[in-house]
Formats: structure tokens, C-alpha cells, sequence
């Protein structure tokens, strides 16, 4: 029955092919937006740490002084971070910030590239779930007695080792030399949950180091320094002693009966530190965030993209109206035909399900159609903004989601019409033949 | 005579169809009317003036990571070599580049008084006595740094400042700002004096409320990581790219020198997502507009089709083509005018949505009503095509047939 009934619907496309075309295009224009916004918002607003998402959490500290910052800041001092090394609750954690230097090679003529790095301990792989292609992280004494080791992408082993297996070999950083130990897998976590600070939608960097180099080495900060405190900060040592905030902080809780009891050492660590004159502030106190919440803390999703999806969705009502007004005009102008169908025996659930499919073959055109604009302004839009590649590819639920939603709304805007002529009277079309 | 009465009378006996066209009028008022703010509010936004030779003015990083270089030596030898280039106008070491979206911010205290003092914040640029001249922004009031009073190395020795015109209206009202006084830590700690005033020079970050409070310090900061601003004639950047580093280079090869970027350029990036906003949305009210007409076409060749015999009838009892022609125009105004004035209702309460949900200004009623007007003027070609063909018809064929 369903193909005859195609074959009806097909044949009723055919005669009127300009008003068919016109409810197409209007479905598929506003699939096509509606789809557009979408997959900006959703590549947006992704969850990239899956399943662990609610294990994994960012300690932020109210440690600030009276008359300064009414909020939160989205990171850690230094000494905070040094010290929360020690508590022994979380089954992982890692304090880190993002640095770089020039790196180079044992080959004379290789010229020194400039290269961001991340400054951290050996948790931070397990933590993150980083995986490897060979060797593996460094061993956790070094986060304790600093060694000069160092853990890189593949992508960086491509471009200076041309993809071999680097375990053991030698690379200069600000003419020092570190051991390679281990080179991960491509792994580009996007947003870049564990440090939106420095742009969400960059990439994950392609060089680690351990957290323990940074007072020998003197590692710049690289990301944002905020202070709430006047310090002179003229030497390393100074800044690693002050108030300033440049430090992110990650651990990782088993259930929730280990958030409490860290929720409770954290709540202790802050006692203890006012006993010593820090954090001044009456609310002084630690809070954890886990991944989702972290990335709504940070609006990770930009409004503009919620408004789009909004003012879209509506663009999107405004089709269906269209639609729902050109099948009532042409159902209506069939009703003839119908009665004769009506007179010779056909039931009103026959005419109501064939007009169904009819409009929901429009719907299925319509949906495909939309797809084809998404994907053009998709490009369009990142060849003209050079926007990262992951906010404008396609996503792939959106293959099933955009025709699924043409067909559903076509569906929902057929249904009135599709009513109207299948409960008329077919004598009184019989009779004005 | 424009026969109103007959007009609704027939609206009246077959309501879903103007029902329906009302409904995606109302929808069309509201959405076109909010997007076309947003999108104004937007390119108004990206209008501003900078304050700056932005196609001249290019930035570009160096990172020296030779351990045993007395920095600030380093930089002023760059400096002369890079003053030296030909095509260069000016150039100096800047804390941080206009536009560009990262950089140095703090505040400032000022006033007679502990108790008095405010705060003010300001974008800070720490150069020389060339970064007036590299940025080109204009003096309107004192003098430029002299080069004898140009501090090394860190922020802290900074004793000069040239302000924008913003900033010195904000700390000081209509009281001159040269020779003014204001600290650069606490109350009383690091004095600086303002020996000029600019008329505009924008920070870093365009989406800030204090864009036009800038300052720029006599201090040339000395780490391992340098940033340059340098003025040179337009169209001298690609060429300049390669000369830079190779002039530097031959001073210390030991350095990462790259990142050469024209103001022009950090402006399109920063405000990009601005920008991809008001394509999209554009993008939408054309669309929309573009639906809609096409919708309003359908439905009117529909009922032209399904009134043929009424239309016949009409000519053949003396209406004339042009009667024909009022009669769908009016019909069409009807529910446009009926439409607009709820669309500009809804527009209004959604625009009140946006502004309470999320940081958009209020909705300003010029918009609705331009919509309105636009639709209209629109919708009379939607109309005016297929009523043409029903005027045309032969009364004696119309009556016939069917």
C-alpha cells in the first residue's frame, strides 16, 4: 500500500510542479539554517571527555584578598597548586600552565622552531586519557625530583623524527636537552576542556614537560596571569611565592563519596592556609567543577551561537506555516478528485495516509535538499572566517538528524490539510463536477 | 472604490488560508526585525575608530632563548637595525598589540586623597618615544616621551604616560590631564605623570566596555620573549618578512622570530565572530523575506485558479482589470497591516527576551516598523505578478469553463 501510495504522491508532485518545487525549497532553506546553527552549536558545545566527564574535576580557590575580585577565578596560584600536590585523596591529579621555547635538534642545519608546551605532572596522561604511540609518560619520582624528560605528539615526532619510534633520543629546548620518553597519539580534545583559558578551539599542545622543571627552568607563563594583589614580580621566585593566578589544577574522584572527603581536605587546606594570613576573605573556600560544568562556567558555547540556534528554530516555523498554507491551497483544489476516489469506496484513513506520504516525501526532498545548503554554507562560511575546521565539519549525527527533522515537520505541517480533505463531504464535490 | 467590505466578507468565509499567511507574517515581523538590529548593532560595533594607521602597522614576535643575553642591549641594537630597514617609518617594543585580543590591562589610581582615590582601568602599552609615531595616533594635548626619559626592563620603573582623551575624561573629568598624577600600584606607589593626551588609541579586546581607555609607559620591557610594533609604507609588509629576520639574524641567530601580522588583519580576526554573526542572520532575513514572498506568489496563483469563475463573473458584470487587480492588493494589506502590528508586538517581547537572556541592547521600535514597511512593498510584487494573469482573463472563458 505504502508504494502505491508513493506512486500517488509521486504522480501528484508531478502535476504540480512549481508548487511542489516552492514547498521543497521553503522546507530545505529552513532545514538548511536550522542545520547550519546546529552543528555550530553542537561542535561548540561537545563534551569531549565522554564517559569521564563526571569523574574529572577543576579545583578553583576563593583565595583572593578583601577589595579585589568578586568571583571565582578560573585558576590556581602556584603555591596552591604545589601544595594541593599533597593531598591524598584523588586517584589522580595534576596542577599545570601552558609555556613554549625554541626547540631544536641534534641536527645542526634543523632550523629552531617556536613551540607552546605544557607544563605538568605524569598523572596528567591518565588523567586525560592521552593515549600512546610509543613509550609512555615519564615515571611519577620525577614529578618529585625533576629529570629533563619530556613527552610529545605524534604530529611533532612526524615533523622531526619523520615518525620513528623517537624513545630515548635527544631534544634541545632553549639549548637544554631532554630525553624523549613517550610520543601520544594524535589527541586534540576539542573544546580544550582541560585549559579553555587560552582559547577553547586551539590545539592541544605538542610538547610536555614535567611540572617539576619549572622552578630550575624558569618556564614562562604562556596563558593569562591574573592578580589581584600589587606585588613586584621581578624575578621567577617572586612570582612563584605571590598571589598571581596562572596555575590550572585537575583531579580526579572515583564516586561520590571521594568528591566528599576531597571536598572536605580542600575545605581544610583553606583553614590551614588563613591560619598562615592568606586567603582573607570571609567565603574563602575550594570548589570543584566537573567537565560539563566547567565548560558552562567558562560559556564555551558563545550566546551569539544560542541566539542563532533560537531566531533558526523559528525560521524553521515560519517554513512549516509556509508549507502547511501551499498543501492546504493544493489539497483543497484536488477535493474533486477525492470525492470521486471517496464515492468509489476508499475509507478516510486511505486518503488521510495517502496525502501523508505525499507530504512526507516532500519532507524527505526537502530534508536532503537542506542538507546539500548546510554543507555549502558550512564551507562557505570557513573558507570566509577561517574558522577552525571542527566547528564547520558536518557532524555526522546531523545525516540522519536533518532528514529526520524535515520528514517529522512536514509531517506535523500535513496534517491539518491532510485532515481537511479527507473529512469533507464527497457529495458535495461529486455534485459541483 | 476599494470595496472593503466584500474584501473581508470573503476572507471571512475561508479563514485558514489568511490565518495562516498572518501567522507567517506575525513569525517574519519578529525574527527580520531582532536579526536586523543585531546585525546593525553589530556593524556598528565593528565601525569604531581604532585610532590607528592600521594598514600600516604591523606586529611581529621574537623569542631569544640565547641564555646569557643581556636582553635590554639585545632589543635596542634590534631596534636600530630594524629602524634602519628602508621602507620603515618607525617601529618600537611594545607590551602588546592593538586589536589583537590578548595583552596587558590594569587599573590606575588618582585623586587628592587615600580616601578619594578611584580606580580606573586602561589597555597599557609600555614602548618608547617612537610608539606615538608607530601606531599613529594623534597628539592632542601636552608632548610625546623624549627619549632621555625612557625606562629598561620591567613595568615597575614606568614614571610617564600618555592617555587617550577616555581615559582622562573618566579619571579627571573636564580638568586638564597633563601634568597630572596618577599610580600605578596603590595609593601613592609608583607615581606616573601624564605628559600627553591622544584623541583615540583602542586596546586589545573589542568587546570590552573600556575599548577606548588605553595608556602607554616610557618603559621598554626587556624578557625573552619580545614583541615589536613597527610603521612602515603600505604594502612593504611581505617584503619586510623576510628582511626583518634575516638583518636580526645575523646580529644572534639564536632566536624564533616569526608571527608578522598588520594591524588590518588582527582587526578581521577579532572581530570575527561578530562578523560571521551578521552573515548568518543576513543570511536568514534574505532567506526569510525570499520565503515568504514566494509563499504569499503560491497561495494567490491558488486562489486565483479556485476564484476563476467568480473573477469571470465579475468582469462580465462590468469590473474593470484594475478592480481585479485592488481587489487581491487590498486583500494582501489587509492581513500585512493586521500582521505587522502583531509581528512588531512579538518582535518587541522577543527582542525583551534576548535582552534579559543575554547581553543584547533593547530592541529600538525603528526596526519593526522598517520591517513592516519593507514587507509590504514586498509583498505588493508577491501580489501584483499572479493578480496580473487573473485581471487578463477573458470574462466569457472564466464563465465557461470549470
Amino acid at each position: 500500500m505504502f508504494f502505491y501510495y508513493l506512486d500517488l504522491a509521486w504522480r501528484s508532485i508531478k502535476k504540480t510542479p512549481f508548487m511542489s518545487l516552492l514547498m521543497v525549497l521553503a522546507i530545505s532553506i529552513g532545514i538548511g539554517i536550522t542545520i547550519t546553527t546546529l552543528n555550530i552549536y553542537q561542535m561548540a558545545s561537545i563534551n569531549p571527555a565522554g564517559e569521564r566527564s563526571s569523574k574529572l574535576f577543576e579545583v578553583r580557590l576563593w583565595s583572593q584578598g578583601v577589595d579585589s575580585w568578586d568571583e571565582l577565578n578560573e585558576q590556581i596560584t602556584y603555591q596552591d597548586s604545589f601544595n594541593l600536590r599533597n593531598s591524598p585523596v584523588p586517584v589522580r591529579q595534576t596542577p599545570m600552565f601552558r609555556t613554549g621555547f625554541a626547540v631544536q635538534t641534534e641536527d645542526p642545519d634543523f632550523t629552531p622552531i617556536l613551540e607552546s608546551a605544557r607544563v605538568t605532572d605524569s598523572d596528567f596522561f591518565g588523567l586525560f586519557s592521552v593515549p600512546f604511540l610509543y613509550g609512555g609518560a615519564w615515571e611519577a619520582q620525577v614529578d618529585q625530583e625533576a629529570a629533563y624528560q619530556v613527552v610529545i605528539s605524534e604530529d611533532l615526532n612526524k615533523e622531526i623524527f619523520k615518525g620513528e619510534n623517537s624513545v630515548g633520543r635527544t631534544l634541545y629546548f632553549n639549548q637544554k636537552p631532554y630525553q624523549v620518553v613517550g610520543v601520544t597519539k594524535t589527541w586534540n580534545p576539542s573544546p580544550k576542556y582541560y585549559d579553555v583559558n587560552n582559547g577553547a578551539f586551539n590545539d592541544a599542545e605538542r610538547i610536555f614537560v614535567p611540572y617539576s622543571l619549572a622552578p630550575i627552568e624558569e618556564y614562562q607563563s604562556w596563558g593569562n596571569n591574573q592578580s589581584w594583589k600589587n606585588e613586584s614580580l621581578n624575578t621567577y621566585a617572586d612570582r612563584l611565592a605571590s598571589e598571581a593566578h596562572w596555575n590550572q589544577y585537575w583531579v580526579e574522584l572515583e564516586n561520590p563519596e571521594q568528591v566528599r572527603v576531597y571536598k572536605e581536605w580542600l575545605a581544610s587546606y583553606v583553614e590551614q592556609q588563613k591560619l598562615i594570613g592568606r586567603f582573607e576573605m570571609p567565603n574563602a573556600s575550594g570548589e570543584l567543577a566537573d567537565v560539563e560544568q566547567w565548560l558552562k562556567i567558562n560559556n564555551v558555547v558563545p550566546e551569539d551561537n544560542k541566539v542563532l540556534v533560537g531566531l533558526s528554530a523559528l525560521f524553521l516555523l515560519v517554513c512549516l506555516v509556509n508549507m502547511l498554507g501551499l498543501l492546504l491551497a493544493k489539497f483543497l483544489k484536488r477535493a474533486p478528485e477525492v470525492g470521486v476516489r471517496r464515492a468509489i469506496g476508499a475509507s478516510r484513513s486511505q486518503i488521510f495516509s495517502q496525502h501523508m506520504v505525499e507530504v512526507g516525501l516532500i519532507g524527505f526532498c526537502g530534508g536532503l535538499l537542506g542538507l546539500l545548503w548546510a554543507w555549502g554554507s558550512l564551507s562557505m562560511l570557513s573558507v570566509h572566517f577561517e574558522l577552525e575546521d571542527a566547528l564547520t565539519q558536518l557532524d555526522m549525527s546531523m545525516w540522519v538528524l536533518a532528514p529526520s527533522i524535515a520528514v517529522l515537520a512536514a509531517l506535523v505541517a500535513g496534517i491539518y490539510p491532510a485532515w481537511r480533505i479527507c473529512s469533507t463531504n464527497p457529495s458535495v464535490h461529486l455534485k459541483s463536477q | 472604490m476599494l470595496q472593503i467590505k466584500p474584501i473581508i466578507s470573503t476572507l471571512m468565509r475561508n479563514k485558514s488560508g489568511p490565518i495562516l499567511l498572518l501567522i507567517q507574517i506575525v513569525l517574519s515581523v519578529a525574527i527580520v526585525a531582532n536579526a536586523s538590529f543585531i546585525i546593525s548593532e553589530r556593524l556598528n560595533l565593528m565601525a569604531r575608530d581604532s585610532g590607528i594607521a592600521e594598514s600600516e602597522v604591523f606586529d611581529f614576535s621574537v623569542y631569544n632563548f640565547d641564555s646569557d643575553i643581556y636582553f635590554s642591549a639585545q632589543n635596542s641594537r634590534d631596534m636600530q637595525t630594524i629602524r634602519d630597514l628602508p621602507g620603515v617609518i618607525a617601529a618600537t617594543t611594545t607590551s602588546m598589540t592593538p586589536l589583537s585580543g590578548g595583552g596587558w590591562m590594569s587599573g590606575f589610581m588618582a585623586g587628592e586623597t587615600e580616601e578619594t582615590a578611584k580606580t580606573s582601568h586602561a589597555a597599557i602599552y609600555y614602548g618608547d618615544e617612537q610608539m606615538v609615531k608607530t601606531l599613529g595616533v594623534k597628539l592632542i594635548a601636552g608632548r610625546n616621551f623624549y627619549e632621555e626619559e625612557i625606562q629598561q626592563e620591567i613595568p615597575d620603573r614606568a614614571n610617564r604616560a600618555i592617555v587617550t582623551q577616555a581615559f582622562a575624561t573618566e579619571v579627571w573629568g573636564d580638568a586638564p590631564a597633563v601634568g597630572q598624577i596618577m599610580y600605578a600600584a596603590d595609593f601613592g606607589e609608583e607615581p606616573v605623570e601624564v605628559v600627553g593626551v591622544i584623541e583615540t588609541l583602542q586596546g586589545a579586546w573589542v568587546n570590552s566596555d573600556e575599548l577606548e581607555n588605553s595608556v602607554i609607559l616610557n618603559v621598554e620591557l626587556a624578557f625573552p620573549f619580545t614583541k615589536f610594533l613597527v610603521r612602515a609604507e603600505e604594502g612593504t609588509l611581505a617584503q619586510l618578512k623576510e628582511a626583518i629576520p634575516a638583518a636580526l639574524h645575523k646580529d644572534n641567530i639564536n632566536r624564533v622570530i616569526n608571527d608578522f601580522s598588520l594591524i588590518s588583519e588582527h582587526r578581521k580576526r577579532v572581530y570575527r565572530n561578530h562578523e560571521l554573526m551578521a552573515t548568518v542572520l543576513s543570511m536568514m532575513v534574505v532567506l526569510l523575506l525570499l520565503i515568504t514572498s514566494l509563499g504569499l506568489a503560491g497561495m494567490v496563483m491558488f486562489n486565483i485558479e479556485r476564484r476563476t469563475k467568480q473573477i469571470g463573473t465579475r468582469r462580465a458584470l462590468g469590473a474593470k482589470k484594475r478592480d481585479i487587480l485592488s481587489f487581491f492588493l487590498v486583500e494582501n494589506y489587509i492581513i500585512c497591516i493586521i500582521g505587522g502590528v502583531i509581528g512588531g508586538l512579538v518582535a518587541m517581547q522577543l527582542g525583551q527576551q534576548l535582552m534579559s537572556i543575554y547581553s543584547l541592547p533593547k530592541l529600538d521600535p525603528v526596526y519593526p516598523l522598517a520591517t513592516i514597511a519593507g514587507l509590504i512593498v514586498l509583498t505588493t510584487f508577491a501580489v501584483i505578478l499572479p493578480a496580473r494573469k487573473a485581471a487578463n482573463i477573458s470574462p466569457a472563458i472564466a464563465t465557461r469553463s470549470v
